[in-house]
């Protein structure tokens, strides 16, 4: 281990839908010195009984803005270990998302390098980040695989915010020696996330359109990301890598938009084939070339061969770090489905 | 060709390069941020050949005819006041100005300097606004406007905006004389301005903290808002600005002695309300089929516009800034005359100064439905 457990680690993001459970995680392996900087003055409850479970740790909230160099100061002032998982996500432009990702990225960095006790940078990242166009059709998509280089032509302001947060964490650790890990997640979801994801198909038109078929879709369970980003800040000979981080047995779209709709509630979808869907994708990115965006570029060539187009996805650099999903796929997606149908 | 300048990296700022490169005879020399790395985004996304951090260093080494300010509006005026004394032209993002005597004293640098201001009130440029302003003009409302009503809603349950600066206690929203309001109201309160002619109207404003605002725990946002207008010449009006009403609706009407006119900003509609009646039960019937009429002629007059690609989310920042360039020619005069611009900085200070000098209203949390025998 690279910190003993009274040393000070920093949580960002600490109150969303991983950042929670990266909290318990923590604290279950015993660390006691754990600071959360938490944006919003609102805390939520979720949190609140995290710090009231655990009065024998010191869980310090840090209200505080990654905007702020100040703040980022406070934040990280005498941390061992930060795990950067703020992000924001439901903004979609593009200089929003970069300002949130690597603004606050750099400013963080910079606090670190101020502070000097550093062990371990763990920036989450995303599989949002890796293209797919080289790549051909079914193979394993790992960390060797290349990310994106034309990212606004995929018209994905959080592929390219992403991109751009890897870019400074990785210069940050060249320039200052930064000890950096970079996690990338596949479909994080588990209770509190909803909906299904848009590897499957989109709802956008009325009726849900599946794309996905017999694509394997790449879900890791919250907690089990948890565990893999926890691990990934506390492993010796980690430094300057990344890891994704995929659970076992993945099901196929198919598979999942199937227990879904039996399990959550139905609805009614249509199968695109894969050469349609690539064909509606081509004509729709034409069209919004040709009519200089008067419908966005949202979906594209490059979008579909990130998202629909099938890969594999391997774990097997992240389970070399000593990782494997404590939860199965079945029991995962059978938590899920009850929570969802809860928020049903 | 004139040389286009953007200090504000933020998203503004990529809505205007993008109408920018759909219009002709010009093109962007450098971007500015004080965040260089905003500034570096910006200019790498769309190939803008240079980019800085410092407003001084930017005029002096791209040389910019024009420049847009798309910053936070607290630094509109002191930036604005720089890029007219290096001789730009200038386009300022809403709200124009914190007060209306920074709107005065930019005004007055513009003319002083023999280079020209705008503000970005695109709303008022949109399809459905300039072909209301042609009626208008053309005489459909049988004489000067009686009374305006502009409705201006913002929703902020599924707004991310909304929920960063809810989240946010230094958020720069928050920071504005006139808050929320001050960041959303203008396009409204220009609507209305543009068809006022006396310098300084009647303002009677009321705000107070929505239920579902306080019911998040918050005390200073203020989200309701109702105006009401008076000029002693003849015009009244009424603006309405609400995060509660469903619809949410981006509505203008003005009524004349003759006719009225409803224009939809969501929608892109115009419809006409005729002053005339039917006789007996044929204004049953008769006016609701001219009305089916009329917005099926919008819906055609919408597709011709999408088929012929001229449809764009923010057309009407496109034909803003098309009739700014033109009047930087002496093609044209300034899209928006000034006094409209120093008219709505002038109602947006009398509403703040009144809606920050009341105390918050204790409204229930759940308000009392009265109930009406049938």
């Amino acid at each position: 281990m690279l910190i003993q457990p009274d040393e000070t680690i920093l949580v960002t993001g600490a109150t969303g839908f991983i950042g929670l459970s990266v909290v318990r995680t923590l604290l279950k392996r015993g660390f006691r010195n754990l600071r959360l900087l938490v944006r919003s003055y609102r805390r939520p409850a979720a949190l609140e009984e995290i710090v009231s479970r655990h009065r024998g740790a010191r869980i310090e909230v840090f209200h505080g803005d990654l905007l702020s160099p100040e703040d980022c100061l406070g934040a990280a002032k005498d941390a061992s270990v930060v795990y950067h998982l703020a992000v924001e996500k439901g903004e979609k432009s593009f200089a929003y998302l970069f300002m949130n990702s690597v603004l606050t990225t750099r400013n963080l960095l910079e606090a670190c390098v101020a502070q000097r006790r550093l062990r371990r940078f763990v920036n989450v990242s995303s599989f949002a980040v890796y293209t797919n166009c080289e790549k051909p059709l079914g193979k394993v998509l790992d960390e060797l695989c290349p990310v994106e280089q034309d990212p606004m032509r995929r018209g994905d302001p959080y592929c390219f915010a992403k991109l751009k947060q890897d870019e400074i964490v990785m210069e940050y650790g060249r320039k200052h020696a930064i000890p950096y890990v970079i996690i990338r997640p596949g479909v994080v979801y588990g209770p509190g996330s909803n909906g299904i994801t848009g590897r499957v198909g989109i709802g956008t038109f009325g009726v849900f359109l599946h794309l996905g078929g017999p694509n394997q879709v790449p879900l890791t369970y919250v907690d089990n990301c948890a565990d893999a980003i926890v691990l990934a800040g506390l492993s010796e000979g980690a430094d300057g890598e990344a890891f994704n981080v995929v659970d076992d047995d993945l099901p196929s779209s198919r598979k999942l938009l199937q227990l879904y709709k039996k399990n959550v509630k139905h609805f009614r979808s249509v199968y695109i084939p894969r050469a349609v869907s690539y064909l509606l994708t081509c004509i729709w990115e034409d069209y919004s070339h040709w009519s200089r965006g008067q419908l966005p570029p949202l979906f594209n060539r490059k979008i579909w061969h990130a998202y629909w187009k099938g890969s594999r996805y391997s774990n097997a650099k992240m389970k070399n770090l000593g990782w494997t999903p404590q939860i199965s796929t079945a029991d995962g997606l059978i938590r899920y489905f009850e929570s969802c149908r809860e928020q049903v | 060709m004139l040389r286009v300048g953007i200090i504000g990296c933020g998203k503004v700022a990529d809505v205007h390069i993008s109408q920018i490169r759909r219009i002709g005879g010009c093109k962007i020399v450098g971007v500015c941020d004080r965040e260089e790395l905003m500034a570096q985004q910006l200019s790498e996304r769309f190939g803008v050949p240079r980019y800085f951090s410092e407003v001084g260093e930017f005029l002096s080494f791209s040389r910019p005819d024009v420049v847009h300010i798309t910053t936070p509006p607290q630094s509109h005026f002191e930036i604005a006041k720089l890029c007219l004394e290096s001789g730009c032209h200038v386009y300022v993002e809403k709200p124009f100005t914190l007060y209306a005597w920074e709107a005065k004293e930019l005004v007055e640098r513009a003319n002083a300097s023999s280079v020209k201001l705008t503000a970005g009130h695109n709303a008022q440029f949109s399809h459905a606004a300039r072909r209301m302003r042609r009626l208008v003009q053309e005489g459909y409302l049988g004489g000067p406007p009686v009374h305006l009503e502009s409705l201006w809603c913002y929703e902020l349950e599924d707004n991310v905006f909304a929920k960063a600066f809810l989240g946010a206690k230094r958020h720069w929203v928050r920071e504005l004389p006139g808050g929320l309001l001050h960041n959303i109201i203008s396009h409204g309160i220009a609507k209305l301005a543009a068809f006022f002619t006396m310098e300084s109207p009647i303002v009677s404003a009321h705000g107070f903290i929505s239920p579902l605002l306080r019911g998040l725990g918050e005390n200073q946002i203020i989200d309701e808002l109702r105006v009401m207008i008076c000029d002693a010449e003849r015009t009244t009006a009424y603006f309405t600005f609400s995060s509660g009403m469903r619809p949410s609706v981006r509505q203008f009407r003005i009524w004349g002695a003759k006719n009225g006119l409803l224009v939809d900003d969501d929608q892109q509609t115009v419809i006409k309300l005729r002053g005339s009646r039917y006789k007996s039960y044929l204004e049953m019937f008769v006016p609701p089929l001219n009305l089916a009429g009329q917005y099926v002629g919008n819906v055609w007059s919408n597709a011709r516009l999408f088929l012929a690609r001229d449809f764009h989310m923010d057309s009407g920042m496109k034909c803003l800034i098309e009739a700014f360039y033109r009047s930087i020619a002496g093609k044209q005069s300034v899209p928006i005359p000034y006094r409209e611009i120093l008219l709505t900085a002038r109602i947006m200070d009398d509403i703040f100064q009144q809606v920050s000098s009341q105390s918050v209203p204790q409204v229930p949390l759940r308000p009392v439905v009265p109930r009406i025998a049938c």
